[in-house]
């Protein structure tokens, strides 16, 4: 049982021809990170703004329009009128309106015989990305209406300055691309492993394979090698454009952060192998790829939904992914610049995961040649 | 309409879907499984945030704002050593803290007593939705803590906002996500799976051996496409009945537009499957063209990322997105009830897509040698 480079690079050569040969696999595995970070990096803002709000004003009177006024001069919200309560409800119904608000005939006289005036705010639940940011500017807006029209302005003994550390202009996209980096080497590696391997399987070139005197660990490294050399090169490019097109600062060591990407790019061409080898039929590789890399690197990798909100069996669940300690690795690296020592703990993760994966891999690749 | 060859068609359609024990596991087993997973998991709630907060043991002022913050859920202790404890920022860099309060120079307490009392909240801004709302929590706190603890004047500002969400008052996470995981486990199944199978046949040439066999163009593409369409609704009542039975998710609206809405989605997207599939010619191709199409799909469906918020000339992009349409049917009807003209122009929607990709596939099929 010795490794041979030449056998490796023969098999690594064949399936060079192969992707060259077939310019679909080629442009997909360039035009999609490229597609991925153009479309996200315009696309996404989580800075809410243009929300719009039915505005049901039974008082109208010259608070109760201030009071409008002050959302409609907001950023924050576009106002619609509505005739009645019930119709700022239907609006909310009918997805014409987010939030509605609803101000009491007494608004003026409650403020000015002040006893304290309340008006109503509904935000629509059933759409998550919006009632959370939603429900804090109506806060804003609550203290900016006090001092506007009630001229309160009660002076608070102290102040409360926030700093927001690593990205003080909280640009949304600073924290989505570094992100868009693991999940797009995630997708690259595992679909085109788990597919090519899967379809030797499917018509019989595995086994003629096996008539050679290759060894199952130069078929792995020769099969992986162009895979892992297309990864590289994605990675590369998300790189260069969220430096040099949307500006995202990269504070951390590179080195470091290559080391996260070698070992996640392992782990998962590893786990594409697996599941070619456990399948060995295309269209259970794709469902089984789908089901076992895309969906959780996008979902429970801490990509968009934090990892700290989830319960605490799902907290323990997820060190299981290596897609969570190369998320950790990617951003802190990109925007706080955290050193070898800080990431010990996400690269020895990673490190484990990849140990288990390949070993994992080949044994079952080696018992299933034999 | 159906002919005896159609049905023998769809007969052996669907044997060969159903055939394989690890398909019916994949489409039958693991949505549900899926479904739970994330239902559970995913939110993009803020909770169990790191805080850490730099006082001595006189400044109480700032110890009750700090314990006031740890009894609610939104933030844990940080884990924060003693050593590191004289530079805040570095405790954030370090990972071991997302938020640091730090009182001024002898202590918040005797600073409040001047009437001049700079706080200041580090937050990690690297997720930039969780850090607002970071700030948000923390001044509520700290104005209540402040207001008891010097014995202010409890009167509350003028003007109240009465907040109040529609449809979720519990704001209860799934009942958000579990209608975008139905959607996209849906589309998981039928479009991924017609796609394959129509390329698998391109690729094995037996679509040759249909050119010597009386069959239709019309035939051939019925007879592929029709199973899937059926194995996609079956899908329905699994993934309703675990939304309903385990999630809770509440069912508001009539049962019979759902279907109707989902028969429209399901035929929307095995036609776009189609089509995708008369652009490949092998099932590698299949499964990248497959995921071409699903990764901008769930973006621009609304489900993670608010559509409102995009900019004008992307936002056209969630208005030819099936799954965008299919997520805001699935939330009108369970979660509001179901506004008429709401469900007419979606599921309207979905039709006029559906006969568009159709027509085009039914154009781009070739049943004949090039």
């Amino acid at each position: 049982m010795n490794f041979r480079w030449r056998r490796a690079a023969a098999v690594a050569r064949k399936e060079w021809f192969h992707i060259r040969r077939d310019p679909f696999t080629l442009t997909l595995a360039l035009a999609l990170p490229l597609a991925m970070v153009i479309i996200y990096g315009v696309a996404i803002d989580f800075n809410i703004k243009n929300v719009s709000l039915a505005v049901s004003d039974f008082d109208a009177t010259e608070s109760s329009r201030r009071l409008v006024d002050t959302f409609a001069s907001s950023d924050y919200f576009r106002v619609r009128r509505a005739d009645s309560p019930g119709q700022a409800l239907q609006d909310v119904v009918a997805e014409k309106a987010r939030a509605a608000l609803v101000i009491p005939p007494r608004f003026e006289k409650d403020l000015g015989a002040g006893r304290g005036a309340s008006a109503q705010v509904l935000l629509d639940g059933a759409d998550n990305s919006t009632v959370g940011p939603v429900s804090l500017y109506v806060q804003t807006i609550q203290t900016l209406a006090n001092a506007r029209i009630a001229g309160a302005n009660p002076v608070a003994p102290y102040d409360l300055r926030t700093r927001f550390l690593f990205n003080p202009e909280l640009n949304s996209r600073w924290f989505v691309i570094p992100g868009l980096i693991v999940v797009i080497m995630a997708i690259l590696s595992i679909f085109l492993t788990a597919l090519t391997v899967a379809r030797e399987w499917e018509n019989g070139s595995m086994e003629l394979l096996l008539s050679t005197p290759i060894q199952p660990i130069e078929i792995i490294a020769g099969k992986a090698a162009p895979y892992a050399g297309l990864g590289i090169l994605a990675v590369a490019f998300v790189y260069v454009i969220a430096r040099t097109a949307f500006g995202v600062p990269f504070e951390g060591n590179l080195l470091v952060f290559a080391l996260g990407c070698l070992l996640f790019l392992a782990t998962y061409l590893a786990q594409g192998l697996l599941i070619s080898v456990v399948t060995r039929q295309q269209t259970v590789a794709m469902q089984l790829s789908m089901l076992t890399g895309m969906l959780p690197s996008n979902l429970l990798s801490g990509f968009v939904f934090p990892i700290a909100s989830m319960p605490r069996f799902f907290w323990y669940f997820t060190m299981l992914l290596p897609a969570r300690w190369f998320m950790v690795i990617a951003r802190r690296s990109f925007l706080e610049g955290s050193t070898l020592a800080q990431l010990g703990v996400p690269l020895a993760a990673l490190g484990v995961s990849c140990a288990v994966m390949v070993s994992l891999a080949a044994r079952r690749f080696r018992r299933s040649l034999e | 309409m159906i002919n005896r060859t159609m049905a023998g068609f769809i007969k052996k359609e669907m044997i060969q879907a159903l055939r394989d024990p690890r398909m019916k596991f994949i489409l039958f087993v693991a949505p549900l499984v899926q479904m739970t997973i994330f239902g559970v998991a995913i939110s993009n709630e803020v909770k169990n945030i790191r805080l850490a907060a730099l006082f001595d043991s006189k400044d109480y002022v700032l110890r009750d704002v700090y314990e006031r913050a740890i009894q609610g859920e939104w933030f844990v202790p940080a884990r924060a050593s003693r050593a590191m404890a004289a530079d805040p920022f570095e405790l954030v860099r370090s990972g071991q803290a997302d938020a640091v309060l730090v009182g001024p120079p002898g202590g918040f307490t005797r600073a409040l007593g001047r009437g001049d009392a700079p706080l200041e909240l580090l937050v990690d801004a690297t997720n930039v939705t969780q850090a607002q709302s970071v700030e948000g929590y923390m001044r509520t706190i700290v104005q209540r803590v402040v207001q008891t603890d010097l014995h202010l004047p409890a009167g509350g500002a003028p003007i109240q906002f009465d907040i109040r969400v529609l449809f979720n008052p519990s704001l209860d996470t799934s009942i958000f996500m579990v209608p975008g995981v139905m959607t996209m486990l849906m589309v998981l199944t039928t479009l991924v799976l017609t796609n394959i199978a129509i390329v698998r046949e391109k690729e094995l040439g037996t679509f040759e051996m249909l050119i010597s066999a009386p069959v239709s163009r019309t035939e051939v593409i019925l007879g592929k496409t029709v199973p899937y369409v059926v194995i996609g609704m079956t899908n329905l009542p699994l993934v309703l009945s675990v939304a309903v039975f385990v999630f809770h998710v509440p069912m508001r609206g009539s049962v019979l537009a759902l279907i109707v809405a989902t028969f429209a989605f399901v035929c929307t997207t095995v036609a776009m499957g189609t089509l995708i599939s008369t652009y490949c010619r092998n099932q590698q191709q299949a499964s990248m063209g497959g995921f071409l199409f699903m990764f901008p799909a769930i973006m621009f469906s609304g489900l993670i990322f608010p559509i409102e918020n995009m900019p004008a000339s992307v936002r056209w992009m969630s208005a030819i997105d099936p799954l965008a349409h299919y997520l805001s049917l699935l939330r009108n009807i369970m979660l509001k009830g179901g506004d008429v003209r709401t469900l007419a122009s979606h599921t309207t929607a979905l039709v006029i897509l559906a006969a568009v990709s159709g027509a085009i596939s039914f154009k781009r099929f070739h049943t004949t040698l090039t």
